[in-house]
């Protein structure tokens, strides 16, 4: 059973930009709390989007491609670092979250009804803190630079319930919050709040907890940032 | 990709194939009891109508779910002169919401089918998995407990082994071979091109139920 794991993703004040200067310094104070790098990370999550049947209005001339009726806009994969044999995929209309193996991107490669356009990774370095581990990074277009949102995991070993955890971790988040404020930087991380239950998940932590935090953490990362690379 | 034939049996050999199973591949025999699904496109989605296949483990005791695509087969000259069927095989291993998951991307259930019998899974020449099932129909939807056989005198029995682009010769060459141990008791072939049963299974039958097995014919 995987232990806990907050995500948390960094809101930039009003008029604040991102930059990799607060991934540095993010980095920085983790080092400062006695972390100890060991090693790169990378999350990634793949938007797929439904495919119409007539093909004639599916981008040719330009037109652009007609959504197909009564089906979800849009399906979400999600291939975490800590386990490549597994891969998700979410259906937010639904408040589902599928878990299958790597093969699972092949089958809808086969189907054709949904095409994989966009894949944004979260990557970045991994810090061992007591008890604690730290992965701070960025969220980037594949094959681009173009940061696109900071965030964090971190993940507690001893405890694998959600709500035995919540003492721990807030204590945690709150002394993270303190050494992060003195560098003065235009904002500060925000933990996702996920509706685990929504998506019919216990309060007995899982991989498939990972993969809806990511999900909820995009929409706000999305909503949430202005970006200047 | 793997490489598959079928072939039917009545069911009153059923019982000396087993025999005859048992004997060729000296590994025990695993239950079977698979669920399956087949599920199609919705008719606006998807650049091709598509079907996949879900199936569902219920020999253990915990469900577990399989989804699964069989794709295009080998097709040529060279395919036409094998008397095995290679075709383009993609699985992977899902969480019991699937169906859901699926209905909420827009497919539908087309209609779905309880297999009912056991299975051999042995090394000769290939990774070879022998199934003999009885196919059953469900009355009412997802109602397993109720199925009714298909075709109650007659049972299914499918030859399968994995196979990669370098190397589906040889195990076309292995499934072949083993096939040829079946002959008295059924025809096995490509898949759509059945060959009936064997009239004389009867009596490889009985000598195989008499001499309790281990006895080549």
């Amino acid at each position: 059973m995987p232990p806990v794991k907050w995500l948390m993703h960094w809101h930039p004040n009003p008029g604040a930009t991102l930059n990799s200067q607060i991934l540095a310094e993010a980095s920085g104070c983790a080092e400062s709390l006695g972390g100890s790098k060991d090693g790169r990370w990378k999350t990634s999550i793949i938007f797929y989007r439904a495919m119409a049947r007539d093909g004639a209005s599916a981008g040719a001339g330009g037109a652009p491609p007609q959504q197909p009726p009564d089906v979800p806009r849009e399906l979400l994969g999600v291939a975490l670092h800590e386990r490549p044999g597994l891969y998700f995929s979410i259906l937010r209309s639904h408040r589902l979250v599928l878990q299958a193996d790597a093969a699972f991107p092949q089958v809808m490669e086969k189907l054709q009804s949904y095409k994989a356009r966009v894949t944004l990774n979260f990557e970045g370095f991994q810090y061992q803190l007591g008890d604690f581990c730290l992965r701070i990074g960025k969220c980037v277009p594949n094959n681009s630079e173009t940061l696109r949102g900071i965030m964090m995991e971190v993940e507690y070993y001893p405890l694998s319930s959600i709500e035995k955890s919540r003492a721990v971790m807030e204590d945690f988040f709150d002394i993270w919050q303190e050494t992060l404020a003195k560098k003065s930087l235009p904002g500060h991380f925000i933990h996702v709040e996920s509706n685990f239950s929504e998506y019919g998940l216990s309060d007995h932590y899982s991989f498939q907890h990972t993969a809806v935090q990511y999900a909820t953490c995009l929409q706000q990362l999305m909503a949430a940032v202005t970006v200047r690379g | 990709m793997e490489c598959v034939v079928q072939g039917i049996i009545e069911t009153q050999h059923v019982e000396a194939l087993e025999v005859l199973l048992q004997g060729l591949s000296g590994v025990p025999k695993e239950r079977v009891r698979v669920h399956e699904l087949c599920l199609k496109s919705g008719p606006s989605l998807g650049v091709v109508p598509s079907e996949v296949r879900l199936l569902c483990d219920l020999a253990q005791s915990t469900p577990s779910w399989t989804i699964r695509h069989v794709g295009g087969s080998m097709r040529g000259a060279g395919a036409e002169q094998i008397s095995v069927l290679v075709r383009a095989i993609v699985e992977s291993k899902a969480s019991n919401n699937v169906l859901r998951y699926f209905y909420g991307i827009g497919y539908k259930l087309d209609h779905e089918l309880l297999k009912i019998g056991f299975a051999f899974r042995f090394h000769r020449g290939a990774q070879i998995t022998v199934t003999v099932t009885s196919v059953n129909k469900l009355p009412k939807l997802h109602a397993t407990e109720e199925a009714v056989p298909i075709t109650p005198a007659i049972q299914l029995v499918e030859i399968t082994a994995p196979a990669a682009a370098d190397n589906y010769n040889d195990v076309v060459s292995a499934v072949t071979a083993f096939c040829e141990y079946l002959a008295p008791l059924l025809h096995l072939s490509k898949p759509g091109n059945s060959t009936g049963i064997v009239p004389t299974a009867g009596t490889a039958a009985a000598s195989l139920m008499s001499s309790g097995g281990g006895k080549t014919l």
